[in-house]
């Protein structure tokens, strides 16, 4: 080999790891940063970022938040939509608190709500929020606080309920079922002919399974300043149980909740009920879109599946935090308020609302696809029915292992029981990773 | 890129022309070196600097005292690497990806390169285009693409298959790393044909008159004049893939959505790429930065190992 050629090899080979260095280096830059809050002469500026949907037909936040403008010269908002899921949003967050510019208000959700504190990008404003307590339900209200101090205002709730195609169950001669002994034999009498009543989401386990074991009592306890881990309960065993027994007997769909074949599975009139929460119903809609099924679904309370009653457990919502370095926390609360509370416009976002202040219309395109019937008010029967149910910091490491180990049980390598197992040992290595106290 | 290679006479004093020309040939570096400095040396500083700490809670207790602080763990980073099973299966994985990959795609490469070079072909720039097509198309892209032909419900391919009586599954466990090195090698194989093809243009035509007049026939040109002529752009080729295929990450990435059986920890990349993102404990940017840096250690060995036995193969 000539020189030349060592010399291009020593190139090729010096830039080639600098690039795998280079690759994965820094966090995630800030590029569309929120300028952070400014007075000038008695004006406020406030900078809210969101990651509500705004698609065309719903009234945009962009809208909502001018109404505000108009009315409030003094406290004026720029609402800054993140494109980017919940994580990469945190991430965002992180780096912007620490370069200084972070917005006033983000988007967080509840299960994320313990992570953001202890990485400590929030800002405390259990003062200035508490005159706004009733305004909301007191479950989310909670869930926007830890451990006594309050960080922000709740904006929507995700209640698990079933969808299911009325249709569909009429033509088979079955019910919602009632028990958890009616809902496997229903699922096998679907299943003869080819249909599928529930769905066992391997990609959504993380936040589904936790949510249905959580109707039945909470993984994640606080007693004397340390953490008391059990994702072992007898809820979730009998989840395992549940989707074991449909598992084994090919009585449940096993497709990915965002893998396009869910969504072929809707359509081809497959899958005719899942388990969802309340904001997947317009998901649903577009999911199916005109190509059957509308006016055939309905929306019904889980049953007693898992030991669980009457209850239900939560999978998703978020609320609106104060984020560290906000200067204008009383106008921020103000703003925040009146904005959690524009019932009628965040319904159209597709969001069950936290707000207590009034009681939301079914939108009317939800109507005609759920056969007329009143969507909203099952979502907040649903909301009444929601057990206790709070995350740990770093929830989503465990998430992780939960869908990696469900994806085993779905190919029928592992168990669903060892879904939870998994839970358990990362629990517990995510609290440790950051140095948290965990009685064993 | 080279340092001086000027082996001009030991002056004390340099003329003025001589040191104005050197400012104005720093002047012309300057843009380059600072965006290599910006985007290449500090990243790369920082990522370093950073796999020496964890980000943990302050005060204890069960939520921490409302923030995370870099603390100093030495090496701890790295000991968790290396000591990772998670780590070494996907470092395992991208290995038999490698091995299967690129060895697959440089031999299409060089196939087709030849083939288009040769005689036989007429209209050379269609074809070329043609099989460069792929390369245009963005990686994530091109992966979103083969999702859905690979998705059973939807695919045309696997439903042409099942009607012939052939039931794939591309995203069984033991075929998913196959569907994967099916995407890289459709979308990069173009681009190391246009490597071979400009380095087989750049061998003088000469040689094949003197190889034709020597009474060697075309198959004889192609294997003893042109294959050792592109030596060195097959060389390039190579080692750019081998790094390109440990930083596997698109494909797995993009395919987790319709297999959740693609763990985040599937390949290196990913695993630090989901430490960073929180998705895996230990999790942050220390931890993300010492598999990032463990990952292009190895990558850089695995390079230098090739090009080693390279020339002691050539040499011999």
């Amino acid at each position: 080999m000539n020189w030349k050629q060592r010399c291009m090899a020593t190139v090729a080979m010096v830039s080639a790891v600098g690039m795998a260095l280079a690759g994965c280096g820094s966090g995630a830059s800030s590029s569309t940063g929120g300028a952070a809050s400014a007075s000038s002469g008695g004006k406020v500026e406030l900078t809210y970022i969101h990651r509500l949907p705004d698609k065309p037909g719903m009234t945009s936040v962009e809208d909502i938040v001018q109404r505000w403008n108009d009315a409030n010269p003094d406290i004026q908002v720029k609402a800054v939509h993140f494109n980017g899921n919940a994580s990469d949003l945190i991430k965002k967050l992180e780096t912007d608190v620490k370069a200084g510019n972070a917005p006033d208000l983000a988007q967080v959700g509840y299960a994320e709500l313990p992570e953001v504190f202890t990485k400590g990008i929030l800002e405390d404003v259990t003062a200035e929020a508490e005159q706004y307590k009733g305004d909301f339900a007191a479950g989310p209200y909670e869930l926007m606080g830890i451990g006594g101090k309050t960080y922000g205002l709740p904006q929507d709730t995700g209640p698990l309920v079933y969808f299911y195609n009325k249709a569909e169950f009429d033509k088979l001669g079955i019910e919602v079922p009632g028990t958890q002994d009616e809902l496997v034999a229903s699922a096998k009498k679907a299943a003869e002919q080819g249909k599928y009543i529930m769905s066992f989401q391997a990609d959504e386990a993380g936040n589904m399974l936790s949510g249905l074991a959580g109707a039945s009592g909470p993984w994640y306890t606080v007693e004397g300043d340390a953490w008391k881990v059990d994702t072992e309960t007898v809820g979730s065993q009998a989840v395992a149980k549940v989707f074991q027994d449909l598992l084994d007997a090919k009585a449940v769909a096993t497709d990915p909740r965002w893998d396009p074949s869910f969504d072929a599975a809707l359509q081809q009139g497959r899958l005719i009920g899942t388990v969802g929460a309340a904001w997947e119903a317009p998901l649903l809609m577009d999911s199916m879109a005109d190509k059957g099924g509308k006016g055939d679904w309905r929306v019904a309370q889980i049953g007693d599946w898992f030991g669980n009653g009457s209850k239900t457990g939560p999978d998703g919502g978020s609320g609106v935090a104060a984020i560290k370095g906000c200067e204008h926390k009383a106008e921020a609360m103000k703003f925040l308020d009146w904005f959690n509370t524009q019932i009628e416009d965040l319904t159209s976002q597709g969001l069950v609302v936290a707000a207590s202040t009034g009681t939301p219309s079914t939108p009317e395109s939800w109507s005609e696809f759920y056969g007329g019937q009143d969507v909203m008010k099952e979502f907040f029967d649903a909301n009444a029915n929601m057990g206790d149910f709070s995350y740990i910091p770093g929830f989503s490491s465990v998430g992780t292992a939960m869908k990696e180990q469900a994806a085993k049980a779905a190919a029928g390598t592992a168990t669903v029981e060892s879904v939870f197992s998994t839970a358990q040992t990362s629990s517990i290595d995510t609290l440790k990773d950051y140095g948290l106290a965990v009685s064993e | 890129m080279t340092a001086h290679t000027t082996t001009a006479p030991a002056r004390r004093r340099r003329s003025p022309a001589a040191r104005r020309e050197e400012r104005t040939g720093w002047l012309f570096m300057l843009p380059f070196v600072l965006l290599f400095l910006l985007v290449f040396i500090v990243p790369i500083g920082y990522a370093i600097y950073s796999s020496f700490f964890q980000q943990v809670a302050t005060g204890g207790g069960a939520y921490g005292g409302g923030e995370l602080v870099n603390r100093f763990v030495g090496l701890e980073n790295f000991r968790y690497v290396v000591t990772s099973g998670e780590f070494w299966a996907g470092m395992g994985r991208v290995l038999l990806y490698t091995v299967i990959q690129v060895p697959l795609m440089i031999v299409a490469a060089l196939v087709l390169a030849m083939l288009i070079d040769s005689f036989v072909v007429k209209h050379v720039s269609g074809f070329r285009l043609g099989y460069f097509l792929p390369y245009a198309i963005p990686g994530v892209i091109a992966s979103i693409i083969w999702v859905y032909l690979y998705n059973g419900q939807i695919s045309p391919i696997v439903k042409g298959l099942a009607a012939l009586g052939v039931n794939v599954d591309f995203f069984a466990s033991n075929v998913v790393l196959g569907s994967m090195v099916n995407i890289t090698t459709w979308t990069f194989t173009g681009y190391n044909m246009l490597i071979f093809l400009s380095a087989l243009q750049a061998i003088p035509h000469e040689l094949y008159e003197a190889a034709r007049i020597d009474g060697a026939n075309g198959w004889q040109v192609a294997m003893k004049v042109k294959l050792p002529n592109v030596r060195g752009a097959a060389l390039l080729a190579m080692l750019l893939s081998i790094v390109g295929t440990i930083q596997l990450f698109n494909e797995p990435q993009v395919m987790q959505t319709a297999d959740p059986g693609i763990s985040y920890s599937y390949t290196p990349m990913m695993m630090a790429f989901n430490t960073s993102r929180g998705f895996l404990t230990p999790k942050g940017d220390g931890p993300a930065s010492a598999i990032a840096i463990v990952m292009a250690v190895i990558a850089g060995l695995l390079a230098m190992a090739y090009a080693f036995v390279e020339r002691k193969v050539s040499e011999s």
